[in-house]
């Protein structure tokens, strides 16, 4: 019974530790990721996605990364991974810290050879000079017959497979702690207001942090020749009614507070308004085009902005007011800067002046630092592979019936042989020149 | 002042232009006809082509006030940079005057793209919006046009190989005066074709990762599987099999050389067919500029 098990476990180990099963799942991943370009994905087209076929919506196609099944090929591709690793971590440490000279000519590399003749002293001491000139740390090893080595140069190249591999495992394993442990959100508010951090709207995850953002200000700036700057925000972290910190952001230059972080996303021109009602003073930020309203306290009269001439020193606003739920407006008309109007003799309404609506998506992902590890990793490994490969030359020198005798001599390449070749015909002709 | 140097690049443009399609012709003719001299003029004129594309990305670069890398134009025309310089560096290092016959094509035609499908006011130095204004897009801009300049190679030597082997697996004495004959062996040339995606392959890989970065701090967010990311990642996949196939599986000769036409045609789709067909975060890189950020 045991046996059997362990020949279940022999299977499954094998089946995942399959270079052609790990070809095949890219191949796989390549070919889904491929077809999730033609649908329209629901995160980047929610509209258009809704038009497709109600048959490709339900198989997942309009949402397809997010699938089961495309996060089940994702897995088998870092099981697949470990798998290998751990299978050639062994192999990998032999070859390059458990290095042993060979014991016959046999045992030479075929592929990168030469051979040499000469007396065996002075042979072995042009050969070790010039490896250890050349960067190789040497081996060597006396028989009765003659001596042999094994040097090896650059050896953390070894690596550089095993290490971007690994890569591939830690950036999942971050992608998966952005999901399970972050959230993504939005808010877009006009300057002066304060805005709980719980009350934005989510799009994933869940908000714990129980923080404030007071919004200074909010800009959309020109450069001098009329083209667009940037968008600022001005903005402050207010915990337990102190200010943490302020700072202002912009697109590219976000803010990080413990842990979440502030984007600039978009821009919106509004204007501040006060009300005064009842002799109660209430400052109001609406947004142009109606992208909010403001609702009298005890009435029933909805104020929105249905344009904004937003000059600098001068805004004038096109006002509209609705009353219960009339699709008609109630009352209508422009308000210049500083002027004042009455609002169904309910309340009166002064326009102070231009104030920005500032649009700010906002993110915790804790797994992010784990992704960039991961990306520095792969990064690491591959220049490891392709511009730090490990040289390992080994050769075995046997006397004849004199002094002389015949060195056989040859570079391990792997399945490229080009530019060792290279290297090991350079080694060749200094050891020859000695 | 400004006008003038818009003139100056218009200039450096068709001269640029005038340059390529000649070197592409006199690559040709060296190709055929043997003559040393026409062989030199070819690489003279790649060389007075590079001069003149290095003279417009500049003088653009001047224009506009940032790096010149900001809309499809601007993309191109550092890809054609791109090609030439890593071909100008195969040429002289291992002396492959024939694979220029291959490649200037490649650059020629994206030039003709330019101007086929482009108005002079899409050329123009115009406005980015915010989101471009990043040092990490220079970055992942530039890491791009040397991992697809050297892509381009690679597919130049893989249709070489593939002519070559074609010529020589019908069993026909080679003619010395042919083309082919301009050919080096077929393993030196798999070999090299190697060599060149193995110097791109990691810069693809720096250019995914400097384009997540950045991504990271516009959006915030690193990868969302928009159609140009994904598509990248698709290219990464398959030049990631061509590599796995050759060390693991000694894929070599005709195979990988259908393999590094595969990988370049990727390539290709990513950059035009991503920016034509499959607009999504990336659409400000299409001729027509999006006030998306």
């Amino acid at each position: 019974m045991k046996e059997q098990g362990d020949g279940i476990v022999e299977d499954i180990w094998r089946f995942f530790s399959s270079m052609k099963l790990g070809l095949a799942l890219l191949g796989l991943i390549a070919l889904v990721a491929g077809v999730g370009t033609v649908f329209p994905q629901v995160n980047l087209e929610p509209e258009k996605a809704k038009t497709v076929a109600q048959i490709w919506q339900t198989l997942g196609f309009t949402q397809i990364y997010s699938t089961s099944w495309f996060r089940l090929l994702l897995g088998l591709l870092c099981i697949n991974l470990i798998v290998c690793s751990l299978q050639r971590f062994q192999g990998i440490y032999h070859r390059t810290f458990v290095l042993r000279p060979p014991e016959s000519v046999s045992t030479v590399p075929n592929k990168v050879k030469a051979k040499m003749v000469g007396d065996g002293e002075p042979l072995q001491k042009s050969v070790l000079d010039v490896l250890q000139r050349s960067g190789f740390k040497v081996t060597t090893k006396l028989s009765d017959k003659g001596w042999s080595f094994i040097a090896i140069k650059r050896r953390l190249g070894n690596w550089g497979s095993l290490i971007s591999h690994i890569s591939f495992v830690v950036l999942v394993i971050g992608a998966i702690l952005g999901v399970t442990m972050g959230f993504k959100g939005f808010f877009m508010t006009g300057a002066g207001t304060t805005i709980p951090i719980e009350s934005i709207n989510v799009s994933k995850g869940t908000v714990k942090q129980d923080f404030s953002v007071h919004i200074y200000s909010a800009e959309d700036r020109f450069l001098p020749n009329g083209e667009r700057d940037n968008w600022y925000t001005d903005m402050g972290i207010i915990e337990n009614g102190k200010e943490m910190i302020r700072e202002t952001i912009s697109v590219n230059h976000p803010l990080t507070y413990k842990g979440v972080t502030f984007y600039q996303s978009s821009f919106a021109n509004g204007v501040s308004l006060t009300v005064d009602i009842k002799d109660q003073k209430i400052p109001v930020v609406l947004q142009d085009h109606g992208g909010n309203y403001f609702q009298a306290p005890g009435t029933d009269l909805y104020l929105i902005v249905a344009a904004i001439k937003s000059d600098p020193q001068k805004p004038i606003i096109f006002y509209q007011v609705y009353k219960g739920k009339g699709v008609e407006p109630v009352q209508t008309g422009q308000l210049n800067a500083g002027q004042t109007i009455d609002v169904q003799g309910e309340y009166k309404l002064t326009l102070e002046g231009n104030a920005g609506f500032t649009g700010l998506q906002v993110k915790q992902d804790p797994g992010v630092m784990v992704v960039w590890l991961g990306c520095a990793l792969l990064l690491l490994g591959l220049l490891l592979s392709f511009y730090w490969r490990t040289i390992v030359v080994l050769g075995v020198f046997q006397s004849g019936p004199g002094a002389d005798g015949e060195l056989t001599i040859g570079a391990m390449a792997g399945k490229v042989a080009g530019g060792v070749q290279q290297e090991f015909d350079r080694l060749i002709r200094d050891i020859q020149a000695k | 002042m400004e006008q003038g140097l818009q003139n100056l690049e218009t200039l450096s443009f068709y001269v640029m232009l005038m340059a390529y399609t000649l070197c592409m012709i006199f690559y040709w003719v060296w190709i055929g006809t043997k003559k040393e001299l026409m062989g030199l003029f070819a690489t003279y004129l790649t060389i007075a082509a590079l001069v003149a594309n290095t003279s417009a990305i500049l003088l653009r670069m001047i224009i506009a006030g940032r790096p010149p890398l900001s809309n499809s134009y601007e993309f191109l025309l550092t890809f054609v940079w791109g090609i030439t310089v890593v071909y100008l560096f195969i040429e002289y290092r291992y002396k492959l005057r024939s694979l220029g016959a291959f490649i200037m094509p490649i650059s020629v035609m994206i030039l003709m793209f330019i101007i086929m499908s482009m108005g002079a006011e899409e050329r123009i130095a115009q406005a980015i919006p915010p989101a471009l204004k990043s040092q990490w897009l220079t970055f992942h801009v530039v890491t791009a046009t040397l991992a697809y300049g050297a892509f381009a190679i690679s597919f130049g030597l893989g249709i070489m190989y593939l002519l070559k082997l074609s010529k020589e697996s019908t069993g026909k004495k080679s003619n010395p005066q042919g083309i082919i004959s301009h050919f080096p062996a077929l393993d030196i040339i798999d070999e090299l074709s190697y060599k060149v995606i193995g110097f791109a392959f990691p810069l693809l890989t720096l250019c995914i990762i400097t384009g997540a970065i950045w991504a990271n701090y516009a959006w915030g967010t690193y990868w969302s599987w928009d159609p140009k990311e994904t598509w990248s990642l698709i290219t990464w996949i398959i030049y990631a099999a061509y590599l796995h196939a050759r060390l693991m599986y000694g894929w070599k000769g005709k195979r990988a050389a259908w393999m590094t036409v595969f990988g370049f045609a990727a390539v290709l789709f990513t950059f035009f067919g991503v920016n034509y067909f499959l607009p999504g975060l990336h659409s400000y890189a299409s001729s027509q500029s999006s006030m998306f950020v």
